[in-house]
């Protein structure tokens, strides 16, 4: 049979078929002939999510594929029949401004526009122009409504649109640096066209389950089981490990934070470089450097790391954190929360250098004895790498209070929490691409980086040992390990090796190359012993990662195993590829709504508790699901022309029919005179 | 280009082979038999062309002597089938004749070898038509449609479609007149359906060249206008010389 198609291939070619693209290669065969009509663009797509009042994102507004011709935007652009419009990034704001939809109300400020966009497709490009001065889809105060102060109105991200938050009822995809050309390329094919019988189509499938059931919010979607929340696993551990076995008290706790999750209007583009992925790497970074550090278990304080998830969607990670905490639960066996003498969070640390100074800023969140404890740590360890340009000042008395981060979710809660949050800036974001696409490693540097994680594992180890008997050479001794940064920086925001890097491979095997930071949906039952495929490759690298640091210098049996191991007190780490059993608490914790429930299979929303306020303004996030996601574009003729081809085959066929009954009766009549 | 499109494109290749085929050959049992082994012939013709061509493919499609040449070895072949295809009907002919005279009843007519021949040129044709052109026409009942750069005003199904067409008419009507031909002893006839068949296969060649689809199919076109013609005179003058003699 193959020699067929290629004969048949062949025999095609050799009467009037070559290859469309111009290049010396032949088709052979029929699925390559289909490959060349149908060609699927490679994009990443806005996808529909909801919440407890309706829905953001974007979706195909009914069951079908969306086909729409592929127009160019221009400024002026009107539009006289749905289209797929063909912007690129810098003009993306102003297509964004001209068009402006909310769920009830079709409120267009420009409807000769508006009411034709069939899709948006936004190009990428390999170089940002300089006059470019920042994109940001996200509100200008992010998450405002959980802010412990009444200045909800403050800018701390000036160039925030708030585009992230619309709702879209047509397609968008972003697409890659390689499928751009090709889809500018036929935009220009359709300009030349504009009076001719054919013209370029966008096929978009972004059919998304909500909408074909009809469930538009999170109550709804959940029930009928079209969505799932967003959440996925938070990381802690604890340095050196809890010793739970013994008698000893628990002692006095400090909690260092991160998170790991970003936004993005695209939901597979979503690196978040600067925010927030600088200051996991700084705290993974301060961990390793501690990890080296003696006797630590003999102090009177302990350290405990915590990285959240799902902080983008309400502080998921955080405020589930605080609930498991005060149910004391098995997932943070080992830690009380009457007992957390101060919080510091490192947020985003990538953009510090500054005429040849690393600065960073203190966000206090309140005046108490234990946050001046912190300051003066602070400084003592600024002064104590002196040599290496680091700057750290309070951050500015004129700003409302602690910038967007999980730290407002620990003050919400507990108002005389003590503790800071360290950024690189001060009154406003220095990310100009906060919660973009576009907030890529050439957004932040690696000194920066260093430069926080050298600033927190000091000012750790000076708070752990309360501010006396501290040898300066120990002190001395706690450095970051730069070329480790250098690693997670590839190994977390980059595709290549990105997680097929040696320091992921080394203790998880990562279902995909290409890190995306975006929390993802709760799959099964959450609990603190997840299904490990359940759990995103990130949260298993970080839980293993310090797991194998807070380890080292215990005593390990590094027995072999596979999940559990059999000693108290140990985990099983590199499970996935080759598991060790090590002396370590490292816990995940489930991070997902306070107000959802999970039982039997199904979730449910819960009334608010009159004893968690955060739980009111929480929106609660789902995300649709959905069966197939494609982008394909294609030529298509006018229908009127398919008639009149269907015409012409009937035709001839008639017409042969006819011509063939005349000579028949002809035949017949001669052989008659006979 | 969506299903009406394909339907018209399949109907415009084989419409017309499908017309003979219920008006003529349909009701007569034999000939449909006729057609089925023609077909099958001319197919496994392809697959023994396929197996010699196999180790020289694909083809360089950037100079175009290596498909002339495999034009010239395939239309070679294919009409040294043809020969033994006569040879093989000739035997039976002589067996059905014999058999008549058994049951006493009467032998071939003149038309009804005509028919024969008819329903053997129809079964290449159609196999011609599904293998060329339906066999690639999956695509088109899709809503895209498709241009090749050397033919940019015209579907690429259309073009292929239209060649199967004028492809089928030729081999129908030529083994009318080849039959005749061999069996008439007559030099012409028998170097025509050759000549013929080279001819039009080597004309889709300038189909390579940018806007050549404009100038090859109209000529080949003529080609099968050409047969058509040359056959319709050939039985014409068999049939009138039928009528003198009796």
């Amino acid at each position: 049979m193959k020699f067929y198609f290629l004969l048949v291939g062949l025999f095609l070619l050799s009467q009037c078929v070559r290859e469309i693209s111009g290049q010396a290669k032949s088709m052979e065969s029929v699925p390559d002939l289909q490959n060349s009509m149908y060609r699927v663009v490679d994009g990443v797509p806005c996808v529909r999510l909801l919440n407890l009042s309706g829905e953001i994102g974007c979706a195909n507004p009914g069951r079908d594929k969306v086909v729409a011709p592929v127009v160019r935007y221009q400024t002026g652009l009107d539009l006289a029949r749905p289209s797929a419009i063909l912007v690129s990034l810098d003009r993306m704001g102003e297509l964004f401004d001209r068009h402006d939809v909310t769920v009830f109300f079709r409120i267009s400020k420009d409807p000769g526009l508006s009411k034709n966009i069939g899709g948006i497709l936004v190009e990428s490009g390999t170089g940002i122009p300089n006059e470019f001065k920042g994109f940001s889809p996200d509100r200008k105060f992010p998450l405002a409504e959980f802010s412990p102060y009444q200045s909800t109105n403050y800018e701390w991200n000036p160039r925030g649109t708030g585009i992230l938050w619309n709702t879209y009822t047509f397609p968008i995809f972003l697409l890659t640096n390689d499928s751009t050309p090709i889809m500018k390329k036929i935009a220009k094919e359709n300009e030349k066209k504009t009076e001719g019988h054919t013209s370029n189509v966008a096929e978009f499938d972004l059919v998304m389950q909500t909408t074909k059931y009809g469930t538009h919010d999170s109550e709804s979607c959940l029930k009928e089981g079209t969505c799932l929340p967003l959440g996925g696993y938070s990381v802690w551990s604890s340095l050196p490990p809890i010793h739970i076995s013994s008698s000893k008290q628990v002692k006095p706790t400090i909690l260092t934070v991160a998170s790991m999750d970003s936004g993005s209007l695209f939901r597979d583009k979503n690196l978040g470089s600067e925010s927030p992925i600088s200051g996991l790497i700084a705290l993974l970074a301060a961990v390793d450097s501690l990890s080296r550090v003696d006797a630590l278990g003999e102090l009177s304080k302990q350290l405990v790391f915590a990285v959240f998830t799902g902080e983008t969607w309400g502080y998921l990670g955080s405020r589930r954190f605080l609930l498991e905490l005060d149910l004391q639960s098995e997932a943070v066996r080992g830690l009380d929360s009457k007992l957390i003498e101060m919080v510091i969070e490192i947020g985003s640390v990538g953009r510090a250098f500054n005429q040849g100074t690393e600065t960073f800023f203190a966000h206090t969140t309140g005046v108490s004895s234990a946050t001046n404890a912190t300051l003066n740590a602070l400084k003592r360890a600024e002064v104590s790498l002196g040599s290496q340009n680091i700057s750290v000042s309070l951050a500015s008395t004129s700003n409302p209070g602690i910038p967007p981060s999980s730290s407002m979710a620990f003050v919400k809660k507990n108002s005389s929490t003590s503790g800071f949050v360290l950024e690189d800036f001060d009154a406003a974001f220095s990310n100009k691409f906060y919660h973009s696409h576009l907030d890529d490693p050439s957004n932040i540097n690696s000194s920066s980086i260093v430069a926080a994680a050298s600033l927190v594992a000091r000012t750790l180890y000076i708070l752990v040992n309360e501010n006396k008997n501290i040898r300066s050479s120990v002190l001395d001794s706690i450095s970051i390990n730069g070329s480790l940064v250098d690693e997670m920086l590839s190994c977390l925001l980059q595709c290549d090796p990105g997680l097929s890097c040696e320091l992921v491979k080394k203790y998880i095997t990562p279902s995909a190359t290409c890190p995306v930071h975006y929390v993802g949906v709760v799959l099964g039952e959450p609990s603190s012993t997840p299904y490990i495929g359940y759990v995103n490759d990130v949260s298993r690298f970080i839980w293993n990662f310090l797991a194998d640091k807070s380890s080292a210098l215990e005593k390990n049996s590094r027995s072999t195993c596979s999940q559990d191991c059999s000693n108290k007190g140990e985990v099983c780490i590199k499970a996935e590829t080759k598991g060790i059993c090590v002396t370590s608490t490292t816990r995940y914790v489930p991070a997902y709504s306070t107000r959802l429930k999970y039982g039997s299979g199904v979730w449910t929303v819960l009334p608010p508790n009159s004893s968690d306020p955060m739980a009111k303004i929480d929106p609660v996030w789902t995300e649709s699901n959905w069966d197939n996601i494609g982008l394909r574009v294609y030529e298509v003729q006018e229908a009127s022309l398919d008639r009149l081809i269907l015409l012409a085959g009937i035709a001839a066929t008639v017409l042969a029919y006819i011509a063939i009954a005349i000579a028949r009766a002809f035949i017949t009549k001669a052989l008659k005179r006979d | 280009m969506t299903v009406a499109a394909g339907i018209g494109y399949a109907l415009l290749a084989l419409g017309p082979s499908l017309a003979l085929f219920v008006t003529v050959i349909s009701k007569k049992p034999f000939l449909i038999l006729t057609v089925l082994s023609s077909t099958l012939l001319w197919l496994v013709s392809l697959i023994v062309l396929s197996g010699f061509w196999r180790p020289f493919l694909p083809l360089n499609s950037a100079a175009s002597w290596p498909f002339a040449v495999l034009i010239i070895t395939s239309v070679a072949f294919q009409e040294g089938l043809r020969l033994l295809f006569w040879k093989v009907y000739k035997r039976l002919e002589d067996m059905l004749d014999a058999f008549a005279d058994r049951v006493s009843k009467p032998r071939l007519y003149p038309t009804d070898k005509m028919l024969i021949a008819l329903a053997g040129g129809l079964g290449h044709g159609a196999a011609h038509a599904v293998f060329f052109c339906l066999s690639v026409l999956t695509p088109a009942f899709g809503p895209a449609t498709f241009f090749t750069d050397q033919c940019s005003q015209i579907p690429f199904f259309l073009v292929s479609s239209i060649i199967a067409l004028a492809f089928a008419t030729i081999h129908t009507f030529s083994m009318v007149i080849a039959f005749n031909g061999y069996s008439e002893g007559n030099k012409v006839d028998q170097l025509f359906v050759p000549v013929v068949h080279l001819v039009a296969g080597m004309v889709t060649l300038i189909n390579f060249t940018t806007g050549g689809c404009s100038i090859g199919i109209p000529i080949l076109y003529i080609i099968a206008i050409l047969t058509l013609l040359h056959c319709g005179k050939m039985v014409w003058g068999k049939l009138t010389e039928n009528q003198i003699r009796l």
